[in-house]
Order: structure tokens, then C-alpha cells, then sequence
């Protein structure tokens, strides 16, 4: 059947009884959930969610192989990536130096879009599939492109278990301890 | 204390300047740091406890989102405007990409529509979840605030599945979508469809019928058909005053007409028909998301961006598609450039009716984005049916209209 309009009415105000059976319907539920409550709260940090891998976490450069086209910089909607300029020892002629750019990514603009894991022709970028780093300090947000290169360390894995979610017909999300550890 | 005739009569007599006063009212400013209000101010003048003005000040989260889009490229005002209603992104974003493709002359695979229809939906379920806890805990019932937020989870944990991230999905990129669907997807969407369709019992069980929360609602911020149509309020808020107008059903967009679900209205107009027809649409969202996913399982064999896009993509690409689902955006699309013209989009966000106005100059940025929330409609609300209720009354109304800040001032 196509879409269609289902005109409804709301039911009439009801006397004492339906009044009463309705108080008394809500506190049934509402003494249900106060025996058996099914919770979902994440423990954090003594439990940490684990992603599954699509999720669009920290971003990660594989350096050797960017071709430094520029792209992902380009195609970032608030400018977080930016090219940088180096001098490296070149791998086709030995002794002799060459100039490339690579990206960096600074984290106080980054929106976890992944418009540029997406461009990048050579998939020479990643996500981790995680979002919650701390950082001291803004200046410490900017990576330097060695950092970029590094998988940061998750501190919360350090104190927690991880947990994974599962879809289940009579609770909704149940929360699991992921087997295995991390 | 008044004062009577006849002493004010005495005090002249003695050389007393007597003045009557205006008559005073008592003035309230609800926000802008309002735990209830959002992000903007209510100016509420009271006589006694009834609200004889309500004056909703607002532009506090204006972001100039029109302005800004005038300078970047196409496919990145979408992480742009998604920003208005994070809640519900999907949905938002939609009609500016369709506009976009109206100017392209290009359409989206089938696939890709289902795929758009089902974020849709999955995104209004968790937006009138949302609205829906705000509500909650508004008349001071904080279970429905709690189970609203917790439930909310689950179609959130679903769109994170499918897009890679909770909120701020930027699906949808001119031609088709970033992402096809994970293979177990359709089990796990299914499964969180029946837990909801069970759960909405005792949703009305503890909130809906719940005789304190019915007393609150009932008769509460009455809005005729007549008036409704008048004041040009849109979404769940028009339909409570029974107008039959929801743009997947007027004017059909994507795959929208093709699907079996019914677009509930109620007569009533008051604050409690409007509760009702965003639990109503609720049900009805969980029927389309059912629709989808068997459509989807069933037709595997195309791509999820338009074919002839599919075909231009290098071979690393297309393994890399085939292997994960995910499709690389082309450097070329960064500075696309969109033929001269003017379209517009509509569809129907999580409150009501959204439209975009795109014109294009040819360039590799839009010449000019309009946006009308469906927010920045129902805000006229306050103004024209709040003055005449009792000042608890307006928490009711405010939460029935499912007023979201950010949007109406994008
Ligand atoms: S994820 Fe998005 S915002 Fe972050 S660096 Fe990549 S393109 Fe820029
Ligand atoms: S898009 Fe990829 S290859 Fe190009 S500069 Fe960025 S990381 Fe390097």
C-alpha cells in the first residue's frame, strides 16, 4: 500500500476508574524496571565500548605510502589537515636529499568527517576505530607528522575492560565484556 | 491593597498628588542558561500566574550557516549544515543534496535511496526519542527523560553501525551514499525494531496515559486547523491539529512513495495530539526501517552511488568497495563544479518540513544556500498560543512543539 493519511482521535477522558487503572498500569511498569532494571550505562573508564572497525576514530598516516597529492587536505571542510613541507633522504638515490609534503592533522579543528580517508586515492590514511584521546595542551592537539604516523595510545585500556553492545529483542542494547581482552 | 474612592478623594483634598498605576505585570526571562529553555530566551509576562506575553528571543546559536556555505566547496557544506540539527543529521542534510543533484541532473541509485530512507528513518526515531526525554523531564517526570535518552541509544548504536559515527553522519554525497550496509546489519536493525515496537506499550503505559502527565497535556496550547494553517507551522505540530501535510506524503522524495506507512494525524490540536503523533510516527518509522532493510537485502547487485559514477571509479576503488562497502570520494568531486541554475529541496525532518533553496553560478561553491528549519516555523508558537495559559503550562507547550534552538537559528 502507498503512503496514506490515518486520522486518530485521542481518547476520551475517562472517569475515576480508567483514572485509577491508569495510575495503577503505570506503577506496575514503573515497579517492573525498579526489580529488574535493564541498564546499558557504560562504566567508563572502568569499561570502554569497542567499535566495530568502519568507525570513524583517529586518523592515522602511512607515510611511505603517500604520494603527496594533496588531497586530504584539500578536501577537509574546517581546514585540519594541512600539507607540511620536509627534507628526507631520498630511497631512489641514495645521499642525496629530496623535498615532500605530507599531511599533518591538528585535532582542535578535526570533525572526524573522514572526508580524507575517503579521498585519499592510495588509502595512505585510517581511522582507529576509538575517539577518546586527552590531550595536556591545544599546542599538543597539532600533530607533528611523527605523531601522525603513531597509533596514539587509548589510555582508558590501560583501567578498563573492554564491553561490546549487542541488539536484543527484549532490552534494546545489551552491554557485554568482550572476550579476549583487547 | 486598593484604595478607595473616597480617601483618594481626601488625600487631593489635602494637597496629595495621587497617581494610578498602570497595571503591573511580573516579568520572567526563562534562559538563555535555562536548564529547560535551550539555547535562547523566553521573555514570559505573568498577571498572577496566567502569561499575558511570551516573547521568544532568539538568534543566540546563529551561525551564519547561509552565509558560510557561500564559501566552500559543495560536497563540504554538508558537514556544515548538519551542524544546525545534530540530532537529527540525516534528515537535514538530505534536501540540500538533492537540491544539489536537481542542478547536476543526477540521480542516486535505488539502493542509495533505500539506503537514505533507512538513516532517515532510523535518525526521526532517535530524534523524537530525544525530543521526547526533553519532554520527560520538562513536566518533571525523569523516567521518560531516562528512558528516552536510553532508547535513543539503540537507533543511535544502528546509524553508527551503518555510517561509522553517532550524530554527524554526512551520508549522503551527491549521486548515492559513503557507505553500503555491514551484512548483519539487517539482523540487528530488526531486532531493534521489535524490542521498540514493544517497548512503545509501556511507553504509553508509565508516560502517555499516565492520568499526571494527561491532566498536563490535555487541552494545553490548543491549536485549531485553521489557526495552525494560518500561523504555518510545520511537522508533528501541524499534524496535531489534524492537517493532512507530512512532504513524504505531498510530494514524495526518494523512495518515499514506494513504502507502506501511514502518516498518523489527530484532530485535537492540543499539546497532548501532538505528543501522539510523534509516537505514532514513531511506530510508523519502525515499519519503513523493516521495508528497507528486506529491499535491501533482497537487491545486493547495485552499487550505492549512480552507475555511471560506479564505473568511473579506478579498480582500487572498486575493490576496495567490493571488500568493504565504502566508497572513495575522487579528488575530481572535491572541486566539482555544479551547472548554473536554482533548485529547490524539501523534506520532512524530525520537526516538520525542511527547505532549501540552492543557486549555483557554475562555480565550485554554491552562489547561495537558503535554509528554512522547520524550528524556525514553529517557533511563532510561543508568540500567538502561549499568552492566556498558566505559566506551567508553557514547559508543556515548549516540549510539545519539540522546539530545537540550534535549527531555528541555524
Ligand atoms: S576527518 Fe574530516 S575534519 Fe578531520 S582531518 Fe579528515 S577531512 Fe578534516
Ligand atoms: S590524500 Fe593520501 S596520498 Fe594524498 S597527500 Fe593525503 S595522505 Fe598523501
Amino acid at each position: 500500500m502507498p503512503p496514506r493519511v490515518a486520522v486518530k482521535n485521542l481518547k476520551k477522558g475517562g472517569g475515576l476508574f480508567e483514572g485509577v487503572k491508569s495510575n495503577i498500569e503505570a506503577l506496575i511498569v514503573g515497579i517492573k524496571y525498579f526489580v529488574d532494571p535493564k541498564r546499558m550505562t557504560l562504566l567508563y573508564p572502568k569499561e570502554y565500548p569497542e567499535h566495530r572497525p568502519g568507525y570513524r576514530g583517529f586518523i592515522v598516516l602511512k607515510k611511505d605510502v603517500c604520494i603527496s597529492c594533496a588531497a586530504c587536505a584539500r578536501v577537509c571542510p574546517s581546514a585540519a589537515m594541512k600539507m607540511v613541507r620536509v627534507t628526507e633522504a631520498d630511497p631512489r638515490e641514495p645521499g642525496k636529499a629530496r623535498q615532500k609534503q605530507y599531511p599533518v592533522i591538528n585535532y582542535q579543528r578535526c570533525i572526524f568527517c573522514g572526508y580524507c580517508v575517503d579521498v585519499c586515492p592510495v588509502e595512505a590514511l585510517y581511522h582507529l576505530p576509538f575517539h577518546d584521546i586527552t590531550y595536556e595542551s591545544l599546542a599538543d592537539m597539532f600533530l607533528t607528522l611523527e605523531a601522525f604516523q603513531k597509533e596514539p595510545l587509548r589510555p582508558v585500556e590501560k583501567e578498563g575492560s573492554p564491553v561490546v553492545y549487542e541488539f536484543d529483542e527484549s532490552a534494546g542494547l545489551v552491554k557485554r565484556e568482550k572476550k579476549g581482552g583487547a | 491593597m486598593s484604595i478607595s474612592e473616597g480617601t483618594i478623594g481626601e488625600l487631593r483634598a489635602k494637597g496629595v498628588e495621587v497617581k494610578r498605576l498602570e497595571r503591573e505585570y511580573y516579568e520572567i526571562f526563562i534562559g538563555p542558561q535555562h536548564p529547560g529553555s535551550g539555547h535562547m530566551r523566553i521573555i514570559v509576562r505573568l498577571d498572577g500566574d496566567i502569561i499575558v506575553d511570551a516573547d521568544p528571543d532568539i538568534g543566540y546559536v546563529h551561525r551564519t550557516m547561509e552565509k558560510l556555505s557561500e564559501g566552500r566547496e559543495w560536497i563540504k557544506v554538508t558537514p556544515l549544515v548538519e551542524r544546525m540539527t545534530i540530532i537529527d543529521a540525516c534528515n537535514v542534510t538530505l534536501p540540500y543534496i538533492n537540491a544539489v543533484e536537481k542542478l547536476m541532473d543526477k540521480r542516486p541509485s535505488t539502493r542509495a535511496s533505500y539506503l537514505r530512507v533507512l538513516l532517515c528513518e532510523i535518525n526521526r526515531i532517535a530524534s523524537h526519542l530525544y525530543g521526547f526525554g526533553i519532554f520527560g523531564v520538562f513536566l518533571g517526570h525523569s523516567t521518560a527523560y531516562m528512558w528516552g535518552f536510553g532508547d535513543r541509544e539503540v537507533f543511535l548504536e544502528l546509524a553508527e553501525i551503518l555510517t561509522g559515527t553517532r550524530l554527524t553522519y554526512t551520508y549522503h554525497i551527491p549521486g548515492g551514499v559513503r557507505r553500503d550496509m555491514p551484512q548483519d546489519f539487517p539482523q540487528m536493525a530488526r531486532r531493534a525494531v521489535r524490542y521498540m515496537r514493544n517497548r512503545m506499550a509501556e511507553y504509553e503505559k508509565i508516560f502517555l496515559n499516565n492520568p499526571v502527565i494527561v491532566s498536563r497535556l490535555r487541552d494545553v496550547g490548543v491549536i485549531s486547523k485553521t489557526r495552525a494553517a494560518e500561523l504555518g507551522i510545520v511537522g508533528p505540530t501541524l499534524r496535531g491539529s489534524g492537517v493532512r501535510y507530512d512532504v513524504r506524503l505531498n510530494e514524495p522524495y526518494e523512495v518515499y512513495s514506494e513504502l507502506d506507512f501511514e502518516v498518523p494525524v489527530f484532530e485535537e490540536g492540543d499539546a497532548l495530539a501532538r505528543t501522539l503523533v510523534r509516537m505514532e510516527e514513531i511506530k510508523q518509522s519502525l515499519n519503513i526501517i523493516e521495508q528497507a532493510v528486506d529491499w535491501l537485502e533482497k537487491h545486493r547487485d547495485e552499487p550505492v552511488i549512480a552507475k555511471e559514477d560506479y564505473e568511473k571509479l579506478p579498480k582500487l576503488h572498486k575493490e576496495l568497495y567490493e571488500k568493504t562497502g565504502r566508497v572513495k570520494l575522487l579528488p575530481t568531486q572535491i572541486s566539482m563544479k555544479v551547472p548554473p541554475g536554482k533548485a529547490v529541496a524539501r523534506a520532512e525532518a524530525g520537526r516538520g518540513e525542511i527547505f532549501y533553496y540552492v543557486e549555483s553560478d557554475g562555480g565550485v561553491m554554491p552562489y547561495r544556500v537558503r535554509v528554512v528549519t522547520p524550528s524556525a516555523r514553529n517557533v511563532i508558537v510561543f508568540k500567538k498560543v502561549v499568552p492566556g495559559h498558566r505559566l506551567m503550562d508553557l514547559p508543556a507547550i515548549y516540549g510539545s512543539i519539540d522546539y530545537f534552538p540550534p535549527e531555528a537559528d541555524r
